[in-house]
C-alpha cells in the first residue's frame, strides 16, 4: 500500500516536473517576454511613488499612518504589488494555461496521456510561482534602489507565513481552471476576478478605508490576510486581527480552498467530458 | 496483451446537446434580425460539435426550427481483433472522430460501453489510456516552441516512460521515424509530414498495445502519405492493433484488414475491403467524363432504372473536366438512358468507361451517396 503510494507520488512528481521543465524552456524562447515581466511592474509603479510623494508631509504620509502604522506608503504599494503578482500567478498561470492549451490545440493530447489531469494543471503552477518569485525580488530589488524601498522585518518569516496563502492561490487555481474548461473564452473574466481580488485584498491601500459591504468582502477574502501578515512582520504595520489568528485563518482557507479547488476542477472536467467541452476553443 | 478482441465496442451511443444562447447573446441576435422570436446563437458545445456530430435530429427546440440535439454516434458496436489494422470509414461528420474521442477517453459515452484492451473506457480511464496512443487530427498537437526531441522526453514523462528507459526509446523512435537530424530543431520548422510522424512517434513511447490514428494522412503530400501508410502496416506486423479513421476509400482499402463504413453515426456495413467489394461485384460502375460541371442533372441521373448511385466529382486530370460515375445493377441497359439524358442536357461527352467496382462505389451503392457529399 505504502509501496503503490510512494509510486504514485514519485509519478505525480515526475509529470509536475516535467511540465515545469517545458513551461521554462518555452519561457525561454520568447526572451523580450522576460525582459518585460520585470520592466512592466515597475512601470506601473511609478506612478504610485509619485502619487505617495504628492500625499506626504516632509516625506510621511501622515493621513496614511493614522490607518496603517507606518508612514512609509509606497513600501506598503510596493509589498502589496509583491504579493498580488502571485494572485495573477494563480488566475493567469494557472486558470488561463487551459485556454492557452487549447488555442494552442495540446490541451487534447496532453489529456489523453495516462497522467493524472489535476497533476497536468498543477504542473503549470510550479514554475508560474517560481518565475513570480524570481520575477518579483528582482523588482523588489530594483525598487530598493529606485525608490529606497526598506524592509526592515524578519524576510523568512514573512516567507513561512505566507506559504499557506500560496498553497490556497493554488487550490484557487485550480478551481479556476475547471472553469475556464467550460467557459472557455475566460480571459475578461480572469482579468476582472484578478484585479476584484488583488484590490479587495488591500494591495495599494489598507481594507479599513473601505466601506462597510466591501470590507466584508475583503475580510472574507484569505489574501487579505496574507497582504496583513506579511506587511506586518517586514514593515511593521498594524494588523486587522492578532497575527496568530490571521496565521490560523490562512491555515484554514489553505485547506478550504484547496479541497473546493479540487472538487470544483473534477466537477467541471466531468461536465466538459459529457458536454464535448474539451479541445474545443 | 493477450486478449482475442483490442477493442470491443457495445451499443455506443453520444448526443450533443446545442447550447441554449446566454440572454445577451438572444438581445443581440433578436435586434440585429429584428425579428424577436426565432433566435439562436448556436455557440457553445452542440454548435461546435455539429460539424462532426452529423444530421440526425433527437427532437426539436421549442422556439427554433433546428434539433436541439443532434446524435454523432448511434449505438454502434463492433469488435476489433488484436493485431488488425480496422479502418473506421465515412465522410466529414459521420461521427468517426467522435467515437476516437470516447475510446480515448476526452468524450463520455452517452449511453453503451467500450473497452480498450480489456478495460472499461468510463469506470477504468486512466488503465484506457495508459493502453494506448492516440493521434488525433490537427497538426498543432505537439509543443512548437520546443524541439522534437523535447517534446518527446515530455510526453514520455506524461506516459510514464521509465526515465532509465527514456533516452533510449527517444533515440530509437527518432531513427525509426527519419527525424534524428532534425531531433534539436524547433518543430515550428518541421514539415506537416514530419510534425505527423513526430505524433506518432509520441503515440508510440510506451509502446502501446492498440494506437487510435484519426485522419493520419489528412494534410500530407501523397509521398507523405505513402510512407505513413507504410509505418501503419509494419505497426500492425510488430503485434500493435491500429484503429484508423479516413475518408480517403484508397487509403482504407489499402491499408485495412477490416473496415467498418460510418454514416451518420451508424455503421451500415462492416467486413474486409474485399468483402465489401464482393457484395456489390453484380453493380458496374459507369465514368462519363464532361468538359463542365453538371447542372442540376445528377437527381436525374440518380433516378434512371438499375442506378444505385451517382457521384461528380473534378477531375484530377488537370483539365477543368468533371466526372460523373454511374454505379448501376446494368451497364448496357444504363448507358443509353445515360447519353441520351446527357445530351438532352447539352453535356458534351469526353470520355466513357465501365469500370470495376472501387470501396468508393460500396459507399454510393449503400448510402446513394458520394464520400465527398
Amino acid at each position: 500500500m505504502v509501496d503503490r503510494f510512494r509510486t504514485w507520488l514519485r509519478r505525480q512528481f515526475r509529470v509536475i516536473g516535467a511540465i515545469s521543465r517545458k513551461d521554462f524552456l518555452i519561457f525561454l524562447r520568447y526572451p523580450a517576454n522576460a525582459v518585460m515581466s520585470v520592466v512592466e511592474p515597475i512601470m506601473w509603479l511609478v506612478p504610485t511613488y509619485f502619487m505617495g510623494l504628492g500625499f506626504s508631509v516632509n516625506g510621511e504620509a501622515v493621513g496614511f499612518a493614522g490607518f496603517t502604522g507606518t508612514s512609509d506608503y509606497f513600501s506598503f504599494a510596493m509589498l502589496g504589488m509583491f504579493m498580488s503578482s502571485y494572485i495573477s500567478a494563480a488566475f493567469w498561470g494557472m486558470g488561463f494555461s487551459v485556454q492557452e492549451d487549447m488555442t494552442l490545440g495540446v490541451l487534447e493530447p496532453n489529456w489523453v496521456t495516462p497522467a493524472s489531469r489535476v497533476s497536468l494543471i498543477l504542473g503549470r503552477s510550479v514554475i508560474m510561482l517560481l518565475l513570480t518569485t524570481i520575477n518579483s525580488i528582482v523588482v523588489l530589488a530594483m525598487g530598493a534602489v529606485l525608490f529606497r524601498v526598506n524592509l526592515t522585518g524578519n524576510v523568512l518569516a514573512a516567507v513561512i507565513t505566507v506559504l499557506p496563502m500560496l498553497i490556497a492561490l493554488t487550490g484557487l487555481g485550480l478551481g479556476i481552471a475547471g472553469v475556464v474548461l467550460s467557459v472557455r473564452r475566460a480571459g475578461t473574466a480572469i482579468d476582472i476576478s484578478n484585479w476584484a481580488v488583488t484590490q479587495l485584498s488591500g494591495a495599494t491601500f489598507p481594507v479599513s478605508v473601505l466601506p462597510r459591504p466591501l470590507l466584508a468582502v475583503a475580510l472574507a477574502l484569505p489574501t487579505t490576510y496574507g497582504f496583513d501578515a506579511v506587511r506586518s512582520i517586514l514593515l511593521g504595520t498594524k494588523t486587522m486581527l492578532p497575527l496568530k489568528a490571521e496565521i490560523g485563518i490562512m491555515l484554514a482557507s489553505m485547506v478550504g480552498m484547496c479541497a473546493a479547488g479540487y472538487a470544483v476542477f473534477k466537477a467541471f472536467e466531468r461536465r466538459c467530458r459529457r458536454q464535448g467541452l474539451l479541445g474545443t476553443h | 496483451m493477450g486478449l482475442a478482441n483490442a477493442i470491443e465496442i457495445d451499443d455506443l451511443k453520444r448526443t450533443f446537446t446545442r447550447r441554449a444562447p446566454n440572454a445577451l447573446a438572444r438581445l443581440f441576435t433578436r435586434r440585429r434580425t429584428g425579428t424577436g422570436t426565432n433566435a439562436d446563437g448556436g455557440s457553445g458545445a452542440g454548435a461546435d460539435s455539429s460539424a462532426e456530430a452529423g444530421p440526425n435530429a433527437a427532437g426539436l427546440a421549442n422556439n427554433a426550427k433546428r434539433p436541439n440535439s443532434l446524435v454523432a454516434v448511434d449505438s454502434i458496436s463492433f469488435d476489433i481483433r488484436a493485431g488488425e489494422i480496422f479502418g473506421l470509414l465515412g465522410p466529414n461528420g459521420a461521427g468517426k472522430t467522435t467515437t476516437i474521442k470516447m475510446l480515448c477517453t476526452l468524450l463520455e459515452p452517452t449511453s453503451g460501453t467500450a473497452r480498450v484492451a480489456g478495460f472499461d473506457i468510463v469506470r477504468e480511464p486512466a488503465r484506457v489510456r495508459a493502453s494506448l496512443g492516440t493521434v488525433l487530427s490537427g497538426e498543432r498537437s505537439l509543443y512548437w516552441k520546443l524541439t522534437g526531441r523535447e517534446n518527446l522526453d515530455y510526453f514520455a514523462a506524461l506516459y510514464d516512460v521509465e526515465p532509465s528507459t527514456a533516452h533510449r526509446r527517444i533515440d530509437d523512435l527518432l531513427t525509426r521515424f527519419e527525424l534524428t537530424d532534425k531531433a534539436s530543431e524547433l518543430v515550428e520548422r518541421y514539415s506537416t509530414g514530419m510534425r505527423q510522424r513526430l505524433s506518432i512517434a509520441r503515440a508510440l513511447l510506451a509502446n502501446p498495445p492498440v494506437l487510435l490514428l484519426d485522419e493520419p494522412t489528412a494534410g500530407l503530400d501523397p509521398q507523405s502519405a505513402r510512407n505513413l501508410r507504410d509505418v501503419v502496416r509494419k505497426l500492425r506486423d510488430e503485434g500493435h492493433t491500429v484503429l484508423l479513421t479516413t475518408h480517403y476509400m484508397a487509403e482504407a482499402d489499402e491499408l485495412s484488414d477490416r473496415i467498418a463504413i460510418i454514416d451518420h453515426g451508424r455503421v451500415i456495413a462492416l467486413d474486409t475491403p474485399t468483402a465489401l467489394k464482393e457484395h456489390i461485384q453484380q453493380l458496374h460502375s459507369v465514368e462519363v467524363e464532361i468538359d463542365r460541371a453538371p447542372d442540376g442533372i445528377l437527381d436525374e441521373l440518380h433516378s434512371l432504372p438499375l442506378v444505385r448511385g451517382v457521384e461528380c466529382v473534378q477531375s484530377s486530370n488537370g483539365h477543368e473536366t468533371w466526372t460523373i460515375r454511374v454505379l448501376t445493377e446494368n451497364s448496357r441497359q444504363t448507358l443509353d438512358a445515360l447519353l441520351d439524358l446527357l445530351r438532352a442536357e447539352g453535356e458534351r461527352v469526353l470520355n466513357l468507361r465501365v469500370a470495376e467496382p472501387t470501396l468508393e462505389d460500396v459507399f454510393i451503392a449503400l448510402t446513394g451517396k458520394s464520400l465527398r457529399d
